[in-house]
């Protein structure tokens, strides 16, 4: 079934108003609701096997997703992200390459597609930058934010992308983490959160690769200082 | 007075020139800058809500500013919000509208501002113990994290509380649960606000509560 | 060196292509993409150093200190996307000779020919958090990139400005800056959280961001998970 849609206020604040028809359903990242017709059902459930494995030093989040149904009538629901950005829609089809994205890019995915974070080749990214991914697949229509502004690169040759930096990539592309020696500061100064390392991804071959203009891991170092302090048990 | 909002919908920002002896009136926390013949004065405080009641109940406090011309030439004071996003200017001529507190940017000297008990069950969906009366004849600028959206509404309305920003005073407002018990809560909606009624409700396309989640799920 | 602004107004980054042989200097962290033939090095830029400053600066960055990436290329066209860490804009200032006074926060980055001297005098304690508001002065001929927490607007001062503390982006050294609290007759909230605010005399350009970074720190912050 195809979803009807529209994606406003782009580029920096873009929201996915979807339009579904009588009892269509669409799956979204859990709090991206932001407004919705009132015979609209939501459940909850959880989807991709992620959560064992995955320790605090991924995100700490267990991959929940939320699942909004037309009950009886169309309706609209309209899901904004969390982070000021922008918002790409992506078709999938069994016959074409699989997307993978980083997991605080998802937004929301139609009825026909899976989205998963237990697939082969996923251990690399597990670096400890806190930088998970997922894997979609299937038929239908996907969804991805940005934090800042979407750039649209056709990969042909060799680039390197900080891991911070990535959002979503056919799955054409082969990938490598890797440091640039004198990238980061390394060793040198103690920085709150694992930043400064140099970490790159390589990527090669031929394919589409979106990258974001901000990242969360500057976000957080700037942010650190205004942080309420934890009050000492009495 | 002369005003323009520039840089929209992402960082609009509000540039007024008054004339000699002309004023406006801001969120004290609005001032960006101004031309150096610019004074102020407090002009609304909070009213009769003792600070320690907002302090508790959370950061409900409103602080209004006039910023007038005190010179013989013009002068430029350039207003701003504290988030991200658009600013909408509305035209009142006599009638009423609500905000969450924190979408008030200003308002011209006709333009009546006042908190108003919001009720104890708009505190508990998260929308705030108090909400913003505007009424009066001019203009009145607000806005919020985001770009601001609307709706109108014949019947109802869902909101997820955080969206939220305006309404028209013929609608009511009542808190609900987003799903069912488990869903609502592992599902990270929480609460969200039913508005019924007919008029229009304006929302804005990101919320802090948004924001702090996604950045709480990256910290230690 | 070529600069393309892109992701404009909110998100935006610097497009560098470099031609051989040619740097662009960068805060640490700044960089997003970058071809793989790019030399990249490390250093910690203090002119004529004062240690006292240098602590103070390290305050400034929570922890991060102001130590910058050079990428130099090895062959024409090579390319470098660099950003902020703020949402927000980017201006790409082109310095040929005189002086640019630059808030610390809001340097990106710049050509090699352009002198940082983190060193000059005005750290004014009080802001936010216990960090100082500090200065960086540019000099030199070539291109700067400044980046904003917001749109930038600017300024031509001839009868004297002020500027709230948290907007100001940079300004023309021909223009003196006294900085002090709001005037006494703002009672209550203060403006931008610290009631601090820059007088501008004088004859000058003023780089000014629509957007307050300690206020919205503030707004957001008391909605984090407490730090321990």
């Amino acid at each position: 079934m195809t979803l009807n849609f529209e994606i406003e206020q782009r580029p920096d604040f873009a929201i996915l108003v979807a339009k579904l028809s009588k009892d269509q359903k669409i799956q979204a990242e859990p709090s991206a609701m932001a407004s919705m017709d009132p015979h609209i059902k939501m459940k909850t459930g959880m989807k991709g096997g992620l959560l064992k494995s995955v320790g605090r030093a991924l995100g700490g989040e267990s991959f929940f997703v939320n699942t909004f149904t037309a009950e009886g009538a169309p309706g609209e629901v309209v899901f904004a992200p969390g982070p000021m950005g922008d918002m790409q829609h992506y078709h999938i089809e069994e016959s074409g390459p699989s997307l993978c994205l980083q997991r605080g890019s998802y937004v929301a995915n139609t009825e026909g597609v899976e989205v998963t974070g237990k697939w082969d080749g996923v251990k690399g990214f597990f670096s400890g930058e806190g930088m998970v991914l997922l894997k979609a697949t299937g038929s239908g229509d996907i969804f991805f934010n940005t934090f800042g502004a979407l750039i649209d690169l056709d990969v042909t040759g060799d680039y390197y992308v900080d891991t911070g930096y990535i959002v979503a990539f056919e799955d054409t592309l082969s990938y490598q983490i890797t440091t640039v020696p004198g990238l980061g500061i390394g060793q040198k100064l103690k920085t709150f959160f694992l930043g400064g390392e140099g970490l790159v991804c390589k990527f090669s071959g031929q394919g589409k690769l979106w990258i974001q203009t901000r990242c969360v891991k500057p976000f957080i170092n700037w942010v650190h200082p205004f942080r309420p302090h934890k009050k000492s048990s009495s | 007075m002369n005003v323009e909002i520039k840089h929209r919908p992402a960082f609009a920002t509000v540039f007024v020139t008054l004339a000699p002896g002309e004023s406006i009136i801001a969120e004290s926390d609005a001032m960006a800058s101004m031309s150096s013949n610019v004074g102020m004065r407090t002009r609304f405080n909070g009213g009769f809500f003792p600070a320690i009641l907002k302090k508790l109940f959370g950061n409900e406090s409103l602080f209004i500013n006039e910023f007038f011309c005190e010179s013989g030439e013009s002068a430029q004071v350039v207003l701003t919000q504290p988030t991200p996003g658009d600013i909408e200017q509305i035209d009142l001529a006599g009638e009423s509208l609500f905000f969450q507190p924190g979408a008030y940017v200003a308002s011209t000297p006709g333009v009546k501002v006042s908190m108003a008990w919001a009720g104890l069950a708009s505190w508990f969906g998260g929308e705030g113990l108090f909400r913003l009366r505007v009424h009066g004849k001019g203009s009145v600028w607000f806005g919020g994290y985001g770009g601001v959206y609307q709706r109108p509404i014949k019947g109802e309305y869902i909101v997820d509380t955080g969206h939220l920003i305006a309404y028209d005073p013929s609608l009511t407002l009542s808190i609900g649960l987003s799903g069912g018990l488990f869903s609502s809560f592992f599902g990270g909606e929480g609460f969200i606000s039913r508005v019924k009624g007919e008029g229009k409700v304006y929302m804005q396309s990101r919320s802090m509560d948004g924001l702090a989640s996604w950045t709480n799920g990256h910290l230690y | 060196m070529q600069i393309e602004l892109v992701g404009k107004p909110a998100g935006t980054a610097a497009r560098v292509t470099l031609a051989q042989g040619e740097t662009l200097t960068a805060e640490v962290g700044a960089m997003i993409a970058m071809s793989s033939q790019l030399q990249v090095t490390t250093a910690s830029k203090t002119k004529g150093g004062k240690g006292g400053v240098l602590k103070g600066i390290k305050r400034m960055f929570s922890g991060e200190s102001f130590f910058l990436n050079s990428f130099t290329a090895t062959a024409q066209g090579q390319e470098v996307i660099v950003a902020p860490s703020l949402i927000g804009d980017i201006v790409h200032h082109q310095l040929t000779g005189g002086t640019l006074v630059v808030q610390g926060s809001s340097w990106l980055a710049s050509g090699v020919d352009i002198d940082i001297d983190t060193t000059f005098q005005g750290l004014v304690a009080g802001m936010f958090s216990g960090e100082g508001l500090f200065w960086v002065k540019c000099s030199g001929t070539g291109d700067l990139l400044l980046n904003s927490f917001g749109a930038i607007y600017t300024i031509d001062v001839k009868d004297g400005y002020t500027v709230d503390s948290g907007h100001i982006v940079a300004f023309e050294d021909t223009l003196e800056m006294k900085v002090g609290k709001a005037s006494k007759s703002l009672v209550g909230s203060i403006l931008g959280g610290e009631g601090l605010v820059c007088k501008f005399t004088g004859q000058g350009k003023l780089y000014c961001q629509t957007h307050n970074p300690p206020s919205f720190g503030q707004s957001l912050g008391q909605n984090l998970k407490p730090r321990s």
